[in-house]
Formats: structure tokens, sequence, C-alpha cells
């Protein structure tokens, strides 16, 4: 059970794309785009926490 | 003419510039270069050199990135941090953080800034929150201790507030700022000055961070007592974190290492027996992993961690660059000196009480010790506050030039 838990936000992830996908239509267009525009940006969010504790 | 001349200048600065990533690099993969390299790891002593306040180097990282400008062209220094006050508290406050004591605010303008650790009972993950950690490093950070350690962002289930909204915003926003900045600042210092930008990255340890931030060092020696199984595993499920942290922060080029600053993982903080079950079988692998990936690591050894030294050196060798607050150095030098670069040493109650005579004969003693073959880098042993004295820098400085080449 944990270890499933841990799968769920890997390093570098707050919202897994697999999660996020669910929550969508589905994709007429180029479905790749959308995934690495989620990432970049979802790893912002991972960066803020993480910074906050271990520099701020 | 005035462009010729800034063409000019420019060649002198790369090439002034190059000749000294060349000595870092060297002398952190343990060889000799052409001469000892300078990389002091200056915070608030830029602030008294440059003419400002602890205030202002703190709470507005542009004077601080000046004053760390100033020193860099004044001194011949071959290595700096572009702002080794690195906790700009306007960020901290943005977000409404309660762990620092910020100078001009909580403190006199004049004091370095302060990390006030809660009380046992008020520490910010409690001790029954293990399994949540556990389970979810990053949603816990998130919904349990930001909360906890922001006056004003909202815990899941309560209200959210205009004040919740805004340090998430403020905050996201003035982070980026502040690490976007870092790129203008390590070129500044590379066209002004020629200076090498000296780390690049951040690491600490699982052990550390749970005393730091978490459950703080009183609740985290219970812990370690009453429910060592859950400690142990908090600590496996930070690994991979801050492995991705230390990794996405590294120079892309592998030339500087990623800074690692250690805190109070080791002998008598915890036991030997407590480093050996704890701390290290949790560090080992990371560095491990971020030196697979090509890149060192610098061990910031704040306080004396020599009875640690014999599992430093099961690393392999070059995998990091060991700097030596108060450990002796030449049992330092005699353990590792081997395998690994060694950095530091110059005390900091010397550098602050002392005289000029004192510094360059410390430092006469410390080279003759450790850096015959090459593999030492001068500092001082912790990061120079305004307590150092200028003259005493200007020692250390001078006298490694005079003496320190090879």
């Amino acid at each position: 059970m944990a270890e499933e838990k841990k799968a769920i936000r890997k390093p570098g992830v707050c919202i897994p794309w697999e999660e996020k996908l669910k929550e969508l239509p589905e994709l007429s267009g180029d479905k790749e785009l959308v995934r690495k525009v989620w990432e970049d940006i979802d790893v912002l969010g991972y960066v803020y926490i993480w910074q906050c504790l271990l520099s701020f | 003419m005035a462009k010729s001349y800034d063409i000019a200048q420019d060649k002198d600065m790369e090439q002034l510039y190059a000749e000294r990533m060349k000595r870092y690099v060297t002398t952190m993969r343990n060889e000799k270069p052409d001469m000892i390299p300078i990389r002091p790891f200056v915070a608030e002593f830029t602030a008294k050199y440059a003419g400002y306040t602890c205030q202002e180097v703190t709470h507005d990282f542009e004077k601080a990135f000046a004053a760390a400008r100033k020193c860099a062209a004044d001194f011949d220094w071959d290595a700096v941090v572009g702002n080794m006050v690195y906790v700009w508290t306007g960020l901290t406050e943005a977000i409404g953080t309660k762990y620092y004591g910020v100078p001009g605010i909580h403190i006199p303008p004049d004091t370095g800034f302060q990390y006030i650790e809660p009380p046992e009972e008020e520490a910010f993950m409690k001790p029954d929150e293990y399994d949540q950690l556990i389970e979810d490093p990053t949603g816990f950070l998130f919904n349990v201790w930001l909360p906890r350690i922001s006056a004003d962002v909202a815990a899941v289930g309560e209200p959210t507030s205009y004040r919740n909204n805004l340090s998430f915003l403020k905050g996201g926003m003035a982070m980026l700022n502040y690490f976007n900045a870092f790129g203008t600042q390590n070129e500044l210092l590379r066209s002004e000055s020629g200076t090498v930008s000296a780390i690049s990255g951040i690491l600490k340890a699982p052990f550390d961070i749970i005393a730091d931030k978490l459950r703080g060092y009183l609740g985290l020696v219970t812990d370690v007592m009453e429910r060592p199984d859950k400690v142990l595993a908090a600590c496996e499920a930070l690994m991979p974190h801050l492995t991705h942290v230390a990794l996405s922060g590294a120079d892309p080029d592998k030339n500087v290492p990623i800074g690692f600053w250690m805190h109070r993982g080791c002998v008598p903080f915890f036991s030997q027996e407590h480093f050996d079950k704890f701390y290290w079988p949790t560090l080992r692998p990371i560095i491990e992993k971020i030196w697979s990936n090509g890149h060192q690591v610098l061990f910031y050894a704040e306080g004396d961690w020599n009875a640690h030294l014999n599992a430093f050196a099961e690393l392999p060798d070059q995998s990091i660059v060991y700097h030596v607050d108060r450990g002796d150095i030449f049992e330092v030098h005699r353990v590792i000196g081997h395998k690994f670069c060694i950095s530091g040493g110059i005390p900091n109650f010397l550098l602050s009480y002392g005289t000029p005579k004192d510094v360059r004969e410390c430092c006469k003693k410390v080279i003759d010790g450790v850096a015959g073959d090459g593999g030492y880098i001068m500092d001082a042993s912790a990061i120079v506050q305004d307590d150092g004295k200028v003259e005493n820098i200007k020692a250390m400085t001078e006298f490694t030039r005079e003496y320190g080449v090879y």
C-alpha cells in the first residue's frame, strides 16, 4: 500500500499527468504537447515546496 | 575608444575566469593546480565591507548581490557564492514564514538573520504523523507542514483566505524572481571580476532535514529511541526527493559541486550508532547517485564531523569536496585527503578576534599540513559573518597568494 501511494507522487510531480488526463475531455489535438506543458509547469509547484523546506 | 577598452577588459576577465575555473576544478578533483584557489564563503561580511546593514543584504537581495560582487572585485578570490546570505527574507515574509528572526523586524538591523526552532511540543510535525510523511512527502509538505510554518497558509479543511491565496502567488513569483536573478548575478561575477560561482544546487541529509524543519532536534532525539523504524522509513521516503532536488539544481557543465549543508547528524548531537543506523545509510546512496550523474558534492561539515571520517572515506574517489569547520583538519587530511579535496580550516574566531599576523601563521600551518600535493582550497572554517575583520580576510587572501604557489 505504501509503495502504491509513493508511486502516485513521484519526485518532480505535484499532480501526475495521468490524474489530470482523467479530468480532460477526449483530446483532439497533440496529446503529447498537452502532457509536456502540464508537467513542465507542475514541476514548478514541486520546486516551490521543496525549496521552501530546504533553502528557506 | 571606450568600446575597445571594454572589449579588452572583457577579454582579460574572460581569461581570468578561465584560469580561476581551471584552478578551482583541478583542485576539487584532488589534483595540483598552479596555486591554491581561494573560495571564501562570506555572508554578512560582504555587507560590512560594502557598507550595508545586515537588514539590507538579508531583505533586499539586489544589495546582497552588489555586496558579493564588490568583494569579488576587490579581493583576489577564485570563487564565491553569488549570495551567501542565502535566505532572502523578503521572500520568507511574503510566504508568512514563522521561523526566522528577520533583521530590522524581529531582531536589530545589524544582527544576522536567525533560525528559531520551535519548542518540542510545537514542532512542525507531530510524532504520530510519520506515516503521512512516509506515504506522500510532497503532499505532507503542502497540506500539513506549510500551513504550520506559515502565518498565512490555511490547512486542508480550513476556510481559505485572501492571505492564503496571496502567500502562494507572491511566494511563487518571488521565488522565481530570486532564482532567475542568480543567473544574472553569476554572469556579472564572471564579466566584472572574472570570479567563478562556487556551487550550484542544494542538498541536505534526510536525517538532518527531519530535525531542522519537521520534528526539531529534541523531537528527533526522542524519536530515534521511541519510534526508530518510523524515523528510518521517513529518511528513506525523503531520499528520492532530496536526490531529485539536488540534481535539478546542479551545474549542467559539471564543474562546480552541489552544496551539501551538514547540521546535527553527527556525534555528539547523536550517537555513532544513530549515525550508522539513520544518517549514513540514507545519505550515502544519494551521494553515489549524484556522482554517477557526474556531479561532485561539497560536504560543508559545520561543526566537527571527524568521528565519521571513515564512513565518508567509503565514497568513490573525487566524488566529494570536504569542507572542514571545527574538525581537526590535519586528521581530515590523514584519513580522507588521499581521496578528496579539502577546504577551510581557518578558524572564524581568529578572523574575528585575531591579528593579521595570527591569520598568516595559521594559514601557513594549514597549507604546510594539508596542501603539499594540491587538493586544498583556502577558506574560513565557517561562513564569515559581520564579525570577520576586513584586515584578517585580506591577510588570509594575500598570504595564500604569496605562499600558496606550486
